[in-house]
């Protein structure tokens, strides 16, 4: 097995060096990566194969000692569970998927080659970072995945904005790695090992340990480290506050959107939470607070896809929403519900996205939804297929997303923990908001008048098969995933040996389940399933039949919708506080410090003529000696004035 | 004297006799076999490498009067300094021919001044020290002022002078200030009676602050760190890339022979000192090094924040600790080398690739460089696997380990600041149009060069404790 | 007496560096340096080190100082661009002076090792016992000295050194056999009209 894991990750590489740096045609360049990928793809199938229905024992090897320093061993390893087999299928599926894709719709740009390399790279780190068994790989990973995340956000970098996003998504990554980083560093204080398994083994030990980080003040160990490690998964998969890259990330092209900003990389926090459900579940403070916070972000993050015009960020803020869901999930001890709804929205969303952007193909890159709409007649396949991804995101009785949204909703209800009462009623309205964004997206883009102009309406025509295709493909998950997985991850022992959820906290209990009809039924008298219809009911009031009406209500609430156009302040805050602020610091240095004391008299003098060189600089260098030595005569007085009279 | 002794001395004996014979030789060479200078000093800078490998000791040695140690700590900077001198002379060679001041002074003082570094690095006596430390100086000023006809060499070498011998100046009056306490100025004799020093503790420590600053200036730290910048900048680059590099260690051998072989007694006073240099060094260097247009410049912010991370590992005061930081001056030499020699590269007559827009799209002219330069500018932002977040790694566990868990915070924190600056050099390499078109000119044994140091930071990242053990052994360790 | 003589040169050693740093001439100041050079001899003198008392006047004030003199006269430099921003750096630089004088201050006045200076015989040449040491003990010390002067040699030659090409220089015979015609040309120009 060792040789396949090896081959799974190493293929993407493979495609991705020789896409990458041997200056390849296109046609080699997708070949190869599409190789690649597909590779990687059905070895991952045969080891989720052999794992699952063969009996496969669970994969725990470290593969090579990188360093040992002191008794901290730096290694490379696999664990492969079935928790990891399952991430492996979904990423290497939809990776694939968008491989294809992008034959279509990178058609005409230059950049084609170095695509292919940053998304088989991509495929590689997500990889890595899945099937990692220890900290110090999951952090390269972790990393890995968002250096191709900034560079693909940038892609396009004669675009201003493009780069602009690039530079935000790299700073508000810092923050959420630093504290990632911290969790790690604390975890090898106190467990002295980075290996997951050694980790685990040893919760029981620390389980009551406090420390002091203010002193007098004592801290759970497990809260501080939960809670640092969270930080991190707030920052990659865009939980509020650190939300505030993804939207902006739609500035990349479309299917590293499908790929990396919907279905992979952002659930990398949700599948890292649950892998680290050991720690989680020793600290109920933590898990409120990722219950808080998922809440948050599943609610408010919805509100915005309302008022949003682009039909990428309308799509994007509807990810951050689910994301919340997912999180909310990890909250409330539901692990298993919350990596059944990150694989179900990978399908969805990544099909979601891949419609909009055949969507966009067609329209000749015009992302505006008001400039659209009546294109049900002329592209049927992604009409079909973006019906099909807003049915399984609303949760309609059946599709995908209605098992594992309604399991979520479920669960939140159950569970006893601080927050839990306001997390189930934000979770319950999010589903009617999710569904209001949904079919507002789908009626103004798909029905209604005809809005383009007349020289893009004469070209409306459906992509070619390279863009359809993977939307029929992914359109089929999209259907029947959810029916087919939920009795073995949510009831089954599927996840009996990856994801540990303390007894009391467990609320998927096998006797409560009576097959996937019952669990329709038993729905169809909760309130969610009434909710997405009213949802849908409302959304086809405003924008089918009563058109004129979401103008009124605009101007009636023309506040309200000031906040949400605003994103709630967040962007102006970051810019005026965080931006605005280290600005200030940075040109105070620079030009206190800096430019007035050192450049001001320093030979930079290249751009300069040389009469100003002779000039200013004979007058300025005894000055700046004088200030030099000064400098150095004063530190020496401080260090004796600190050192020795103190 | 006797000739085990001499045997002892033969690396610096060669060296001084062959950097003489090649002062000769070149007085009376025409100017078209120049070349010979430059291939006989690096043909003596292999021959004392040979030697300092073959008489490799195993333990600490004392000769001439207590005033010369070997010690494999000794041993290991000296191999690092020839080989590293050895490279910069490769990398200057064609840079000084373009340039038309190909000069064999250039090469003599070169060895003059590795001859300075080695008695620093071996000495055991402040004299000594203090000898050392001035040939290394004076030839280094000299250096730095020999492009004549640039002004802006001349006034870097005015300022380098002028401030270098202040701080001699202060350095002297610290060790006479210990000299008049003790009476000695060996540093064994030294160690032992500041041991029985403990009531003149006031006293000791006022020399001790004189020494420290010293110290702080030849390394560059913050706040006696004005000459850095401005030296860096305004001397021609292969000249920059021979101060920037070897010279930080045999700095670093002078830190510890005088810190620590010296006054150990007194660490704990010394660390506190250590302790403010490496955090402003770390803040001034990380921050100000953002706001920079010219790579040189920018590499000299860069430089004054790896001093303070170096500074990191020797204030924790005890030998894992320098065993840490020795690996950070080490790795940090080759990265610099690494990163001047690229600037060398690039530039030709009438050029200087100086700033920082002259590497827009470096990767369009050229992937290869380009993919180098990356290893290298990761490598000082400290990106696993390279070489420089090993460094990085082992100074903050060192600290962790002796319980300065904030003081590793803050350095974690500035290393993420000072992460910014090296992106920004790599975005352009990768993400903007080049300005400059024109091919670059390199010779093969640059190109060879350059790679080779490039591929040596990813590999030694690659396998950190064949460094490692090396530093380790160092301080017997391992 | 000997506490006398002390005080005398002592207080003469200060009053000769204040004024070194306070005149406004250079020369005064050079000669005002030779003056503080001659004190310090004089307590060198008081200690029984009359080596270093000589050298000091031979070497200092025999050689250096006279070589200063002559370029502070060669460069003619203009006193009142020295002076220029005195006054403005005058403030904090006193503060900062006095600050490490007052730190330097209580740290020798507050509690220093008592030593006594060692008292030799009186036909104990130190000349004769430098001598002794300054080649067996303080070898390699004194190697390192006689490398840094070389370096400094070749530093010296090395930047003021111009190859003969660039040189100009005269050639007398040249000088002798020049004629009229390259010297002088004679130009006939048309009167200025009047006005």
């Amino acid at each position: 097995m060792q040789n396949i894991y090896l081959t799974i990750v190493f293929a993407p590489l493979v495609g991705a060096v020789i896409a990458g740096l041997f200056g390849v045609g296109r046609r080699v360049a997708h070949t190869v990566t599409i190789a690649g990928v597909g590779i990687s793809f059905a070895l991952s199938a045969y080891a989720f194969y052999k794992l699952v229905f063969a009996g496969g024992e669970v994969f725990n090897e470290t593969l090579y000692t990188w360093a040992v320093a002191g008794n901290v061993k730096l290694e490379v390893g696999f664990l492969v569970d079935s928790l990891t087999a399952l991430m492996m299928v979904v990423v290497t599926f939809v990776s694939w998927m968008v491989h294809f894709y992008t034959i279509g719709y990178m058609r005409d740009d230059p950049g084609y080659q170095r695509f292919f390399s940053y998304i088989s790279l991509f495929t590689f780190s997500m990889l890595m970072l899945v099937m990692s068994n220890n900290f110090l790989q999951l952090f390269f990973g972790w990393e890995a995945v968002g250096l191709v995340s900034y560079l693909l956000i940038g892609f396009w970098f004669t675009r201003e904005t493009a780069i602009y996003a690039n530079l935000k998504a790299f700073l508000v990554n810092r923050v959420g790695d630093f504290g990632f980083l911290l969790g790690i560093a604390a975890i090898l204080m106190f467990f002295d090992s980075l290996n997951y398994t050694e980790v685990f083994a040893q919760v029981d030990v620390h389980k009551d340990t406090t420390m002091q980080i203010i002193s007098g003040y004592d801290w759970s160990v497990m809260t501080v480290i939960c809670i640092l490690l969270f930080i991190g998964a707030m920052g990659k998969s865009a939980q509020v506050p650190l939300h505030v890259w993804l939207p902006d990330s739609m500035e990349g092209p479309t299917p590293i959107s499908a790929l990396i900003h919907a279905a992979t990389m952002v659930t990398a926090g949700i599948f890292m939470v649950a892998r680290m459900s050991p720690l989680f579940e020793l600290s109920e403070v933590a898990l409120s607070f990722v219950l808080v916070i998922g809440a948050i972000t599943a609610l408010f993050m919805g509100f915005l896809g309302l008022v949003q015009n682009d039909i990428k960020r309308v799509v994007a803020y509807s990810t951050l929403s689910q994301l919340g869901y997912m999180t909310v999930a990890l909250g409330a001890s539901a692990y298993a519900a919350g990596i059944f709804h990150l694989m179900t929205h990978a399908f969805f969303k990544a099909l979601l996205f891949l419609g909009a952007g055949s969507v966009i193909i067609a329209m000749h890159h015009e992302q505006d939804m008001r400039k659209m709409g009546g294109l049900w007649k002329y592209m049927p396949i992604t009409y079909i297929t973006a019906l099909i991804g807003s049915l399984a995101l609303i949760g309609f009785p059946g599709f995908a997303g209605f098992f594992s949204k309604d399991a979520i909703i479920e669960a939140v209800h159950h569970a006893d923990r601080a927050g839990a009462t306001f997390a189930y009623y934000a979770v319950l309205f999010g589903v009617f908001i999710t569904a209001l964004y949904s079919f507002r997206m789908f009626f103004l883009v798909f029905h209604g008048k005809e809005r383009m102009d007349e020289h893009t309406r004469s070209h409306l025509h459906e992509p070619s098969a390279v863009v359809t295709w993977p939307l029929i493909m992914l359109a089929i998950p999209s259907v029947f995933i959810g029916g087919l997985t939920i009795e073995a991850l949510l009831y089954g022992e599927y996840f009996q040996n990856a994801i540990f959820v303390t007894p009391e906290h467990n609320f998927f209990n096998p006797a409560d389940y009576h097959g996937v009809w019952g669990f329709v039924v038993h729905a169809l008298g909760q309130p969610p399933v009434w909710l997405a219809g009213a949802g849908f009911g409302t959304a086809y009031y405003l924008y089918m039949s009563n058109t004129e009406l979401p103008g009124r209500i605009k101007d009636k609430l023309e506040w309200l919708h000031g906040i949400l156009v605003d994103k709630y302040g967040f962007d102006r805050f970051n810019e005026w506080f965080f931006a605005g602020g280290s600005r200030g610091i940075g040109s105070f240095l620079w030009q206190q410090g800096d430019a007035k004391i050192i450049d001001g008299g320093l030979v930079n003098g290249s751009a300069k003529t040389v009469n100003w060189f002779s000039g200013v600089i004979r007058h300025m260098q005894t000055g700046l000696l004088y200030h030099y030595a000064f400098s150095m005569i004063l530190g020496l007085a401080l260090l004796l004035g600190i050192f020795v009279l103190w | 004297m006797t000739l085990i002794e001499l045997n002892m001395l033969m690396p610096e004996i060669i060296l001084l006799s062959m950097a003489s014979l090649i002062l000769i030789i070149d007085a009376f060479l025409p100017d078209d076999l120049r070349d010979l200078t430059y291939q006989l000093s690096q043909g003596t800078l292999i021959g004392v490498g040979l030697v300092i490998f073959s008489t490799y000791p195993q333990q600490t040695e004392l000769a001439l009067h207590g005033m010369f140690v070997t010690d494999p700590m000794g041993a290991t900077l000296k191999l690092f300094i020839v080989g590293i001198v050895f490279f910069t002379f490769l990398y200057s060679r064609s840079y000084l021919k373009e340039r038309n001041f190909f000069k064999g002074e250039y090469f003599t003082l070169g060895l003059f001044a590795t001859l300075g570094m080695l008695i620093m690095v071996s000495a055991h006596n402040m004299l000594v020290i203090y000898l050392g430390l001035e040939l290394l100086s004076l030839s280094l000023y000299a250096m730095v002022a020999m492009h004549r006809d640039s002004q802006s060499a001349t006034e870097a070498a005015m300022k380098y002078f002028v401030l270098g011998a202040i701080a001699s100046g202060i350095l002297l009056y610290g060790m006479s200030m210990l000299y008049g306490m003790t009476g000695t100025l060996d540093l064994n004799e030294l160690s032992q009676s500041l041991s029985t020093l403990d009531e003149y503790h006031t006293a000791l420590v006022f020399g001790l602050v004189f020494i420290v600053v010293g110290l702080a200036f030849k390394l560059g730290a913050v706040p006696f760190h004005m000459w850095v910048p401005d030296v860096y900048q305004g001397s021609p680059t292969s000249v920059t890339l021979f101060i920037s590099s070897a010279p930080k260690l045999a700095a670093f051998a002078m830190v510890m022979r005088l810190l620590v072989d010296g006054m150990g007694h007194l660490h704990s006073d010394w660390q506190d000192m250590l302790i403010l240099l490496s955090i402003l060094s770390m803040a001034i260097g990380n921050i100000v090094a953002i706001s920079q247009t010219n790579i040189k410049r920018m590499l000299a912010y860069s430089t004054i924040s790896h001093v303070g991370f170096l500074l990191l590992g020797i204030l924790t005061a005890d030998k894992a600790g320098y065993a840490a930081s020795m690996f950070y001056v080490v790795s940090y030499a080759l990265m610099t080398l690494g990163g001047f020699g690229m600037i060398l590269l690039l530039s030709r007559a009438g050029f200087e690739a100086e700033n920082i827009s002259d590497y827009k799209g470096l990767n369009e002219r050229n992937s290869w460089f380009a993919f180098i330069m990356l290893i290298l500018m990761l490598s000082m932002m400290g990106v696993p696997p390279m070489l420089g977040f090993w460094a990085k790694f082992s100074v903050v566990m060192q600290l962790i380990n002796s319980g300065m868990l904030w003081l590793a915070i803050v350095a974690v924190l500035f290393a993420v600041i000072g992460a910014f600056y090296y992106l920004r050099i790599i975005w352009m390499m990768y993400f903007e149009k080049p300005e400059e078109t024109a091919p670059i000119e390199d010779t093969m044994d640059m190109r060879v060069a350059v790679s080779a140091n490039g591929l040596l930071v990813l590999g030694l990242g690659l396998m950190p404790h064949t460094l490692m053990t090396i530093c380790l052994s160092a301080f017997s360790l391992v | 007496m000997i506490k006398f003589t002390f005080y005398f040169f002592s207080i003469i050693l200060i009053f000769a560096a204040m004024r070194l740093i306070t005149v406004r001439n250079p020369v005064h100041a050079a000669l005002f340096l030779v003056l503080s050079f001659f004190s310090s001899a004089s307590i060198w003198l008081l200690l029984h080190a009359e080596f270093l008392a000589i050298a000091l006047i031979l070497v200092y004030v025999g050689a250096v100082m006279v070589l200063f003199l002559f370029v502070v006269m060669m460069l003619d430099i203009n006193v009142t661009m020295i002076r220029d921003g005195f006054a403005r750096y005058m403030p904090v630089a006193t503060l900062v002076g006095v600050v490490i004088l007052v730190e330097m201050g209580l740290v020798i006045f507050s509690h220093l090792p008592e030593v006594q200076p060692v008292v030799m015989a009186a036909d104990v040449s130190n000349t004769k016992m430098l001598g002794q040491v300054l080649y067996t003990i303080y070898v390699y010390p004194f190697e390192i000295a006689a490398v840094i002067l070389l370096v400094a040699m070749v530093a010296a030659i090395a930047l003021t050194h111009i190859p003969r090409t660039r040189m100009k220089y005269q050639t007398p015979s040249h000088q002798v056999n020049v004629r009229r015609q390259d010297r002088v040309r004679l130009v006939k120009m048309p009167t200025e009209p009047k006005d």
